[in-house]
Order: structure tokens, then C-alpha cells, then sequence
């Protein structure tokens, strides 16, 4: 309980911190001269991105350990993050054909980078109805961490995707070795607002973490309806 | 000397899409442990 309420809190602050990214973006942050203000959708695009990719990681790597240790909370981690990396996905996939209309001049192309993406989005979609499907808690955790390391592999692949094929997809601005790309305050806005997507992430997870332990505990005292899934 | 584009309807939508996304989860978040934490 005082682990949900902490979660409240941080999502909380992060989404008024959220309106501040909005603010900046809008109001201090110059036109770029060749896009126009569609230009600005970057400053939410990326760092959902940077996070759906982060949240995928942790997926994978959290499965991997369980597999090992058995420990209930890499599983319980693991499912918090599946699902919060969905939501991030779904900004991107929303916020990318957005910006792809005005400057490519069509909302989607079939390339690598946003095909992979959406690909890995559908997968782990499976995920959480895999979690939903199966009934016994430790048949569902390995099923689940099985997918999620094949998840977590897909992820290098999209992020140098862009380098591997011909894509319409712009190459990294700011992570790349050499220096961001962009004027200063444009860097300090996108490093704003993956700050906020950070916060966001940890608020979102802790969240659903106590959701998911409240459910265990539902479940184990008979309580837990047909005591299937996690959701 | 090119005129910027004008698609600032675009970069509107994103934002309204992006903030709809991120509070409905939210908001999904809080009904769900209320009904959790239901008697």
C-alpha cells in the first residue's frame, strides 16, 4: 500500500513536470526553420522512445535473472515494465506517422526502423496476453520470461536498424559518440523531457509493481475471481 | 529565404495524442488499484 501511494506520487509530480516539458517545448524552445513546429514533436518522441527501448531492456534482463533465481518480484518487475514499455511504444507509434505526414509527406512506410518497432510493439502486446492466458503463477513466469529475453533481443536491432538499412527514418540526433546535433536549448529541452519520461517510467512501474503483489495476495487468499493472469 | 512550414495542426495533435496516452494509463492505474483495494 505505501508502495502504490509512492507510485501515485511520483506519477504525479512527473505529470505536472509533463506539462512543464510541454511549456518549454512550445514556448522557449526556437522553430526549426526546415520542419516548422512539426519539428517539436521530437521533444515526446524520443525520449518514449529511449524509454520503450529502456523498459524492453529491463524486461529481458529481469526474465533472464528470474529464470535463475525464481524470485517472484524479477517476474512481478518484469510485468510492470512489459506494460508500461507498451504505453511508451504507443506514443511513439502514434507521435512518429504524425510527424512523418508533414515532412515525409505519407504516415507510414514499411522500412526497418518503424516496422521493427511495431513489430516489437505486437510482441509484447502477446506478452501480456500470454500473462493474462495462463492460470499457474510459475508456468506463467517462465513463459513469460521467454518471450521477454526474445523481446529484449530485439531491441539492438531497432536502435541500429537506421545504420543497417536504407531508411527514411532520421539518424540518432543526440544518441550517437559524436555531439548532439542541435542548438542548446533544444538539447536542454529533450534532455527535459527525458528526465520527465524517466520519472514517468519509475511512477508507471512502482504502480503496477503494487498492483500486481496486490493481486498475488487477492489471489492466494481465495479472493482473486477465476485466479487467472495478472492484470 | 524559404518560408517555414506551416503544420503546426500536426505537432498539436501529437501533443493532445501523446498527453491523452500517458493520463489514460495513469488514470487506468489509480481505477485499477481502487478496485483492488475494494472491500
Amino acid at each position: 500500500m505505501r508502495m502504490l501511494r509512492a507510485g501515485r506520487w511520483i506519477t504525479g509530480i512527473a505529470l505536472l513536470l509533463l506539462v512543464g516539458v510541454y511549456i518549454r517545448a512550445l514556448v522557449f524552445t526556437p522553430v526549426e526553420r526546415l520542419q516548422g513546429l512539426a519539428q517539436k514533436i521530437y521533444y515526446l518522441h524520443v525520449p518514449a522512445a529511449i524509454w520503450t527501448e529502456t523498459a524492453i531492456v529491463l524486461v529481458g534482463l529481469a526474465s533472464a535473472f528470474y529464470l535463475f533465481l525464481k524470485d517472484p518480484r524479477l517476474d512481478r518487475f518484469a510485468a510492470a515494465s512489459a506494460e508500461v514499455g507498451i504505453v511508451f511504444a504507443g506514443v511513439v507509434l502514434t507521435t512518429g506517422p504524425i510527424w512523418g505526414k508533414p515532412i515525409w509527406g505519407t504516415w507510414w512506410t514499411w522500412d526497418a526502423r518503424l516496422t521493427s518497432m511495431l513489430f516489437l510493439f505486437l510482441l509484447y502486446v502477446g506478452y501480456l496476453l500470454l500473462r493474462s492466458a495462463v492460470g499457474d503463477p510459475a508456468t506463467r513466469a517462465r513463459y513469460a520470461a521467454v518471450l521477454g529475453i526474445c523481446g529484449m533481443c530485439l531491441v539492438p536491432f531497432i536502435h541500429f536498424s537506421v545504420y543497417l538499412f536504407p531508411t527514411l527514418h532520421p539518424m540518432p540526433i543526440m544518441m550517437k559518440p559524436s555531439p548532439p546535433s542541435m542548438p542548446g536549448s533544444m538539447v536542454v529541452t529533450s534532455l527535459f523531457s527525458v528526465g520527465v519520461f524517466t520519472l514517468l517510467y519509475v511512477g508507471f512501474v512502482v504502480q503496477r509493481y503494487a498492483l500486481s503483489y496486490l493481486g498475488e495476495q487477492l489471489e492466494a487468499s481465495g479472493e482473486g475471481g477465476s485466479g487467472k493472469g495478472d492484470g | 529565404m524559404q518560408d517555414v512550414p506551416q503544420n503546426g495542426g500536426y505537432m498539436i495533435a501529437a501533443y493532445v495524442v501523446a498527453a491523452v496516452i500517458i493520463v489514460g494509463y495513469a488514470l487506468s492505474l489509480y481505477l485499477r488499484a481502487r478496485r483492488s483495494l475494494r472491500p
